[in-house]
């Protein structure tokens, strides 16, 4: 699986980074995770308001910080 | 020497936390809260990107930025967005512009702050501001090839927001107005009393209508904006204290004082140049002009302030390329400039 977080480095996208993680961790998932930076890579991927959170190229949570419990239902569906 | 400055400093930093706190930013961190938990903003920019007209699409992202409560560096991936996935050049810095110089939580937090006459001026020269920005981008730009992603979202039409959410919005948005409307003279207790009532009013109606999970989203968010901003509000407000302190007032008065193009063109630079988060734009220029600063060159400062910053113009150049940025910003600054000479000469 590969989960990658879009966010230009402000507090809430670290934050998501951190709940993914977390939420993996909690799983026993091993994802792929990556942090993407660069705002144009953004919109390739269709997102517009950040943090959000793309799963093999779907993106399941937008413009706002997921929690760890939300992340665990969404990853754990998917899988 | 040092330590009158620092003295300054928290003075001003104790007389803006005792007036404050409560009647104002309480009330206007719950709002950003709201707004970022209550309103669906992917349904607010798929309306954007629809083609459209010009006069309409311009209408359209004027309007629809008020929503989309940022501040100029969260607004960059919005505005990149929509221009990669095709929404005009015009309309992505229109949405560039007026998000930060006048969404509703720094027009309201203003309104609190500066009055009802200054916001109003505020709102229509964003407003202003933008459709000819947009024009002087489409017109350079328009023809411009660019790639553009294939858009995922199914196109839902989803409702921006619901009713029982709105007037929530609206009742957070009276706690925050009508303490300062209200009560503009007389104790700070008077204030304190409306604020309690209306928030009491909208507390209730929030416990009846919200379901634990969106009550719990809602206050999240707001202590996200309590925990980014209030901080750099402080450092701002201390900032100024010190800035009113070292700064002789005949300083303030010569070179931002009065109305006409020079201090207009000044407020607008340092607004363009520094950084000022959502927000705190307003208790800076509500202390320069206790110091003397013109009204022209303080809505100048308001528009700019926020709407435009360094790092921005970077931010800018690395996604949009540095051509547009190089016309986008000079174009703000003559703009800000004009606005604020016309506003100060002839309006109020």
């Amino acid at each position: 699986m590969k989960i990658q977080i879009a966010g230009p480095g402000c507090p809430r996208c670290i934050t998501t980074e951190k709940n993914v993680r977390e939420a993996c961790a909690q799983l026993n998932l091993s994802a792929d995770i990556s942090h993407l930076y660069d705002v144009k890579e953004f919109a390739k991927l269709g997102v517009m308001i950040t943090p959000a959170v793309i799963v093999d190229a779907k993106v399941v949570i937008s413009g706002k910080v997921p929690t760890v419990e939300e992340l665990k239902k969404i990853l754990s569906e998917i899988k | 020497m040092i330590k009158n400055l620092l003295i300054s400093g928290l003075l001003a930093l104790k007389d803006y936390i005792a007036t404050h706190i409560l009647t104002c930013l309480v009330p206007a961190f719950l709002l950003a809260g709201a707004m970022v938990t209550f309103i669906n903003r992917e349904s607010v920019l798929n309306h954007l990107g629809e083609k459209a007209n010009k006069i309409k699409s311009f209408s359209l992202a004027s309007v629809s930025s008020f929503f989309l409560a940022a501040c100029s560096c969260t607004v960059i991936p919005v505005a990149s967005g929509l221009y990669y996935s095709g929404a005009g050049v015009g309309v992505a810095f229109i949405v560039l512009w007026v998000a930060p110089a006048a969404n509703i939580l720094a027009l309201t937090y203003t309104g609190s702050i500066l009055g009802g006459k200054m916001v109003i001026s505020r709102i229509i020269s964003a407003i202003f501001m933008a459709f000819v920005v947009g024009g002087v981008m489409s017109f350079v730009f328009g023809k411009e090839k660019r790639e553009i992603a294939i858009s995922q979202s199914e196109s839902s039409k989803t409702e921006i927001i619901s009713k029982s959410d709105l007037i929530l919005l609206l009742l957070i948005l009276l706690s925050l107005l009508l303490p300062n409307y209200l009560i503009r003279t007389g104790s700070y207790k008077y204030k304190v009393l409306v604020w309690a009532v209306f928030t009491f009013i909208m507390v209730v109606y929030a416990l009846k209508v919200l379901d634990k999970q969106k009550m719990k989203d809602w206050l999240n968010e707001t202590w996200w904006f309590v925990k980014i901003i209030f901080p750099l509000l402080l450092f701002g407000v201390f900032l100024v204290g010190v800035i009113g302190k070292v700064l002789p007032e005949n300083w303030i008065r010569n070179w931002l004082g009065g109305n006409g193009i020079l201090p207009s063109f000044l407020a607008t630079m340092i607004g363009a140049i520094s950084y000022f988060a959502t927000m705190t734009e307003a208790p800076f220029v509500d202390t320069l002009m206790k110091l003397g600063m013109g009204k022209g060159p303080a809505l100048a400062l308001l528009l700019t302030g926020p709407g435009l910053s360094l790092p921005n113009w970077l931010a800018i150049a690395r996604v949009f390329g540095i051509k547009k940025a190089i016309v986008y910003v000079p174009t703000i600054v003559v703009l800000g400039t004009l606005v604020g000479w016309f506003f100060g000469n002839f309006i109020f």
